[in-house]
């Protein structure tokens, strides 16, 4: 398939022409349910708040194949790119997840906090926590309101976490410093049927779909040269994209974030858009906060789907993605997505089949476009 | 003489009959009690297991576990076992479930701890993993907040059921208990935190003590873990009528306040409601973040707490 580039002048749309004609065969066995739930439960049971996603850039580098030699760069994003020369198709998904940072540690060792990335705050107040020091986890938990009363607000105020020392050189002791990171524990359980339920699905699923990808791609099938890149600090301004669009500018044909596409899916929201349920494919990010996937290039992702044989779903969601840093270059965005319910919270739920199917589109994208 | 070997001495507990294990460390069977799910009218099968801890224990009618020994005046020393949750009210066509909440909630926020949280639900095949819906964060942007607290008629459980037939199907039925997954942790300087940590904590205690204490120096000593605390106290009333009558009643359960003592009170009023009680005092394992998910107690108080009432039962084996 020749890509062709329809240059933007003007504030005309931009877009990537795919003659249905001469495209290659985008088929090839891809990844299991089976294999699905091994990926992304072990990329869900990795710790890493914006800013310090290590741990989760380890479990994606041990989850590559043998063949894969993926690089790091100055913003921690870590870079595999597939065939020779810069890459024309480049798929961004996060590494981070949201969370907290201690910004002062009390006289009685309770933790002050401040929020990394956007998320309703009630569900953490009184629950389980874990503070990240960078050389462990220690447990704590995020403390109550001072009073609750007969009615009470739903809104708990500045939230604080308690490690249970009592004192501010005991919690030093244990390693915590301002700056330390935190999270709710937690843990991947399987549903019924093929859903699951874990804390940030947003945006494991989307580097989980990626490694997907790559274990079932052929690097010499590519016709061009592939970046799959898992990016940094996108829940506090996409930040870590920002730095792979500076890099790469307007050489991308098109960029693919892979990153979630929340749904309305669930008795509590209203179905107004964002209406593409769980379970009935992966999903064209056709319209967010941050970006318009050209109408050439929804239809040329549905087209991918139907002769890869993936159910494939197209809408409009809120939020932002990593492949917006690329508008001031001119790069369009494709940005996919799955269906997730409950977004930003301990309760997200995915079905493991639309997983299946993002990962086949990535494979399908990167092998034909 | 060569010291035994930590596996020896691993090999030596897991021998012992459960109820002894239990002298062993009152925190690890609090820790283990605080892990399960009991909802008020519901706490069977989590009693069979205290019951498998104290050797010559019935139930009574009410479901109660009761360990009698010696004759004569009686004493009763009893925790509430019970926990305020839901059962299911409603199976949606789409496949989610609705709640009814069942017993007294501790405080006016207990629904919003569970929003948003895993649950677990227990159906006719076994426990069912899920989750209570929430608002998607992206999707409430440039549309106007709801301030009033979370409440269980917005609850929508989800199991990953399709359909209310697939969650028929997988056992959830209507009434089906549902409440939250227990994962009590220990963290800090000495410290447990769970669900009705104070409670279970007081209940590990007290099943602790009965388990070493030896026979009463004199009198009748009635150790019971009682049901529906918070459904009208059935447990302690079917106690107090059938078992009864005592000449005290010493009520053992989690109460707010800070670690370090055991909070003891005298409850006229149940003395006066329930005359069969007797003379009624509470005692009291303090906790913190009372009526929370993170309810905490100190480990150190509850042995002590175990330490007092094997004095109480007239001293250990």
């Amino acid at each position: 398939m020749n890509v062709r580039i329809a240059c933007c002048v003007l504030g005309v749309a931009c877009a990537v022409a795919a003659p249905v004609a001469a495209q290659r065969p985008v088929t090839a066995p891809g990844a299991t349910v089976s294999e699905a739930q091994q990926v992304v439960s072990k990329l869900v049971e990795s710790y890493g708040v914006s800013g310090t996603e290590g741990p989760v850039r380890d479990a994606v580098r041990s989850l590559l194949p043998a063949w894969a030699h993926p690089v790091t760069d100055s913003a921690g994003n870590l870079w595999l790119t597939v065939g020779s020369g810069a890459p024309k198709v480049v798929f961004l998904a996060h590494l981070d997840e949201i969370g907290f940072a201690v910004t002062a540690i009390r006289d009685d060792g309770t933790l002050k906090l401040r929020a990394r990335g956007g998320f309703i705050p009630s569900l953490f107040e009184a629950q389980p926590a874990l503070v990240h020091t960078g050389t462990s986890d220690i447990p704590a938990v995020f403390l109550p309101r001072d009073s609750v009363g007969r009615n009470p607000s739903r809104g708990p105020g500045a939230i604080r976490a308690d490690p249970g020392t009592g004192s501010m050189a005991a919690t030093e002791a244990l390693g915590i410093r301002v700056g330390s990171t935190l999270t709710m524990p937690k843990s991947y359980a399987r549903l019924l049927g093929t859903r699951a339920t874990g804390r940030s699905f947003d945006d494991r699923v989307g580097s989980a779909a990626l490694i997907l990808a790559v274990r079932h791609i052929d690097p010499r099938s590519v016709r061009h040269a592939v970046a799959f890149v898992w990016t940094t600090r996108e829940e506090i301004g996409l930040e870590g994209a920002a730095v792979v669009a500076d890099s790469l500018k307007d050489g991308p044909a098109v960029v693919l974030a892979i990153d979630t596409f929340v749904s309305s899916d669930s008795p509590l929201e209203i179905t107004t858009f964002a209406d593409a349920p769980v379970g009935r494919g992966p999903v064209a990010r056709a319209v967010d906060n941050s970006s318009v996937t050209p109408p050439a290039l929804v239809d040329s992702l549905v087209a991918t789907a139907r002769r890869a044989g993936i159910p494939f779903q197209v809408g409009a969601t809120n939020g932002g993605n990593d492949g917006s840093t690329f508008a001031a270059y001119g790069v369009p965005d494709a940005a996919m997505g799955w269906p997730l319910r409950y977004s930003h919270s301990p309760a997200e739920v995915i079905d493991l089949k639309d997983l299946v199917g993002l990962a086949g589109m990535v494979g399908a994208v990167a092998r034909s476009w | 003489m060569r010291r035994p070997s930590l596996e020896l001495v691993g090999l030596l507990l897991l021998l012992l009959p459960a109820s002894l294990r239990a002298q062993v460390d009152a925190g690890a069977l609090a820790e283990r009690f605080t892990r399960m799910t009991a909802v008020s009218g519901f706490e069977r099968a989590a009693l069979d297991s205290v019951q498998a801890l104290l050797p010559g224990a019935r139930r009574d009618r009410a479901g109660d576990v009761v360990l009698e020994r010696g004759s004569g005046a009686a004493t009763l020393i009893v925790c509430p076992f019970d926990e305020a949750g839901y059962v299911v009210g409603g199976i949606r066509d789409d496949g989610w479930l609705t709640l009814r909440r069942v017993g007294r909630a501790p405080n006016a926020l207990f629904d919003q701890y569970h929003e948003g949280q895993r649950i677990m639900l227990w159906g006719r095949h076994g426990a069912l993993p899920g989750v209570i819906a929430v608002h998607s964060t992206h999707l409430q942007r440039g549309r106007g907040g709801n301030e009033a607290p979370f409440n269980v008629d917005d609850a929508f459980v989800d199991i990953g059921a399709s359909s209310g037939v697939e969650a028929r199907a997988a056992g959830a039925g209507l009434l089906s208990p549902v409440a939250r997954e227990k994962q009590p942790f220990r963290y800090g300087d000495g410290l447990l935190a769970g669900p009705d940590a104070g409670r279970r904590g007081a209940c590990a205690a007290l099943v602790a003590a009965a388990a070493t204490a030896g026979a009463p120096s004199g009198g009748r000593l009635v150790v019971a873990v009682a049901v529906e605390q918070e459904l009208g106290q059935r447990g302690l009333r079917t106690l107090a009528h059938n078992a009864g009558p005592f000449s005290r009643t010493i009520i053992v359960d989690g109460t707010a306040g800070a670690a370090g003592s055991i909070a003891v009170r005298a409850d006229t009023v149940a003395t006066r409601v329930l005359p069969e009680l007797g003379q009624v005092a509470r005692w009291g394992l303090t906790s913190r973040n009372t009526g929370t998910p993170v309810e905490t107690v100190s480990l150190t108080d509850i042995e002590a707490l175990r330490v007092r009432l094997v004095a109480e039962m007239g001293g250990g084996r």
